[in-house]
């Protein structure tokens, strides 16, 4: 990368960083589902060994790591990757920096690294919290492999990148933030669970992201809507992700490069 | 394209159409280097739609442009290398601090431009407050933040869109002593626009008056608002006896028309200002007493009422009767010269008295011819 993309890149996630309410709440989403889980499941652990399970231990660890890489951890990169697609043009700044010459297309790039750099951050915060909650709530259960911990971070990380590049994409699309907050929040809480969730859309099924993502997963994910709904080979998989990405940053440098400030 | 490298911006029918409506309609401008020149026009008159054109911030619907030399939109990173831009109020991002935001500027104009974040926040005076959030500051003072930003590109052109909307007196004066600075010490070209007549005509050298998108007349404001120059002049005398000199003017072949006002006797002369040195002498040779000669200066208030005020006229008249302003870029075809209301006149002709500024003409008795 040369210097001028490596600045270009630092003042995006400058601005990213600084936005305070942006990453506290992005932080909110990936700490807090995991340790209200923790919480209560040691609660109940603790009151009846017998009947609940421990908190941590291998059980543990695959339902924090679905709550983190495909339900809440999305939610921090949406958080994120819209503020990088939309900021400047929400803020008026854009104009500023089209002023000094710099190729729009430049500028849109640079968005990219920056909010999934920070999204990423995030996320490994929330999956730090994810492995001490499962080893140190273990009380002897079984816990998972470090290749099965590698490849959480992976999964992880794929599925929070992924989304929150579409997110930039889209974002840069409306150039406004609460439209696309609202439509991709809705998207991935709401109609991507339910389109998931009608078995007669049979094999239509496969486009969707959410589930594309699903099929990397290094352990078995639970069925429903928000889990593993159909199943697809990894290269189809891969192909759809491409798609949503391909489609959404192409449609989101275009209204960058095209748009009136 | 014929860009002229002694201009900072040229443009050669420049239209941008938003449907069928033309914004800017076949603008020809030319902005010498190192000039304050002022982009003036009423609100809605397509200001902003010029600076946003020029700028690429918008594409031009037709027409050819070109800043500092390269042409737009070709050439579009190497004409605003050097060109920094404050388009309508100064935005930043609220969240981060006037340095934050300038640093956020400088990573995209270039790895050089870090080192000019203190000089900039020095000259506009914030270096005190740079490490403050910007949603902390006044507008003045994102105003001079906005400036600080332009200075970053080390700028050979300014392109200010109504810099002073917003500011106190106090904001105002410290603005434009900072303007005139920047073009008298350093030699940058400001482009500067507002619908304030007296702002533009307190900072800037150079004048266009747009209107409906059309400029309708460029040039020198000191040639634009100065003497009523072409086919005629105006000068008022001050004489001790008023009737006695409107009889002997009645004659004179050199005046147009002659009235008597609170200044004096006002004259309209065909032609020649210099004639007034004539009707002079000959006044003093009939034993009236001249006590002063007043050459009476438009000012580009006058000059801009005097084309708005016509603007109801089919635009293709008033371009035609501008186009000997519009053509070399000097006022030398005034149009509608009136004697009303002058509020500026000078001394042009040696007398013993100086020029008294006279704020009205009642007309009490006049000669026309």
């Amino acid at each position: 990368m040369s210097t001028l993309a490596a600045q270009m890149v630092g003042a995006d996630l400058l601005k990213l960083r600084k936005k305070r309410s942006t990453v506290i709440w992005a932080l909110i989403l990936v700490l807090a589902p995991l340790l209200i889980y923790f919480i209560v499941r040691a609660a109940q652990h603790s009151s009846s060994p017998l009947k609940y399970e421990p908190a941590g231990g291998q059980h543990g660890y695959e339902d924090g790591l679905q709550a983190l890489a495909l339900f809440f951890g999305p939610l921090a990169g949406i958080m994120i990757g819209v503020e990088a697609g939309a900021g400047d043009a929400a803020t008026g700044v854009f104009r500023d920096l089209v002023v000094t010459g710099r190729s729009r297309l430049a500028l849109f790039v640079a968005r990219l690294p920056a909010a999934i750099a920070l999204c990423w951050a995030v996320v490994l915060v929330g999956y730090a919290l994810l492995i001490l909650g499962t080893y140190a709530l273990s009380s002897g259960a079984p816990t998972p492999s470090g290749a099965t911990v590698a490849n959480g971070i992976g999964f992880s990380l794929l599925s929070t990148g992924v989304i929150c590049a579409v997110a930039v994409g889209f974002a840069s699309l409306t150039a406004s933030r609460p439209p696309a907050l609202v439509v991709l929040i809705g998207w991935h809480l709401v109609a991507s669970p339910i389109l998931a969730g009608i078995s007669s859309l049979g094999k239509a099924r496969d486009l969707l992201l959410s589930q594309a993502i699903s099929q990397f997963a290094p352990v078995k994910l639970n069925e429903g809507p928000h889990g593993m709904s159909v199943t697809m080979s990894h290269g189809f998989a891969i192909v759809v992700m491409l798609a949503w990405l391909v489609v959404l940053l192409v449609l989101g440098a275009w209204k960058t490069m095209k748009m009136d400030t | 394209m014929s860009s002229d490298s002694q201009l900072a911006v040229y443009t050669e029918g420049l239209t941008k159409r938003f449907g069928q409506r033309a914004a800017i309609d076949g603008v020809d401008l030319r902005v010498p280097r190192g000039s304050a020149f002022g982009f003036l026009g009423p609100n809605g008159a397509g200001k902003t739609t010029m600076i946003r054109t020029l700028l690429g911030l918008t594409h031009a619907s037709s027409g050819s442009m070109s800043l500092l030399g390269h042409e737009l939109p070709a050439q579009r990173a190497q004409a605003l290398r050097r060109v920094g831009a404050i388009v309508e109020e100064p935005r930043f991002h609220p969240h981060l601090s006037g340095r934050e935001n300038l640093r956020i500027i400088a990573a995209v104009r270039g790895p050089e431009v870090r080192e000019r974040i203190e000089p900039a926040l020095r000259r506009v005076g914030l270096s005190e407050r740079a490490d403050e959030k910007v949603k902390k500051y006044s507008l003045g003072m994102r105003q001079r933040l906005g400036v600080a930003r332009c200075l970053l590109a080390d700028p050979l052109l300014l392109i200010l869109d109504e810099p002073t909307n917003g500011l106190d007196p106090g904001g105002i004066q410290e603005f434009r002593v900072m303007i005139r600075a920047l073009v008298e010490q350093e030699g940058r070209t400001i482009f500067l626009s507002s619908h304030l007549l007296d702002e533009v005509e307190k900072i800037c050298d150079h004048v266009a008056i747009v209107d409906r998108g059309k400029v309708v007349v460029q040039g020198a404001i000191a040639e634009l608002a100065g003497a009523a120059s072409g086919s005629h002049s105006e000068v008022i005398f001050g004489v001790d006896d008023s009737s006695r000199t409107l009889e002997a003017l009645e004659s004179d072949p050199a005046v147009r028309e002659a009235h008597r006002s609170d200044d004096g006797i006002h004259v309209v002369l065909e032609g020649d200002p210099q004639s007034a040195a004539a009707i002079n002498a000959r006044l003093v040779g009939v034993g009236i007493a001249v006590m002063r000669i007043e050459h009476v200066r438009q000012s580009l208030e006058q000059r801009f009422l005097q084309i708005t005020s016509r603007l109801g006229a089919p635009a293709g008249a008033l371009a035609e009767s501008q186009a000997g302003i519009q053509s070399d870029g000097q006022a030398s075809t005034p149009t509608n010269s009136q004697a009303g209301a002058p509020t500026d006149s000078q001394a042009s002709t040696p007398t013993n008295s100086q020029a008294s500024t006279p704020t009205d003409h009642e007309t009490t008795g006049q000669v026309q011819r």
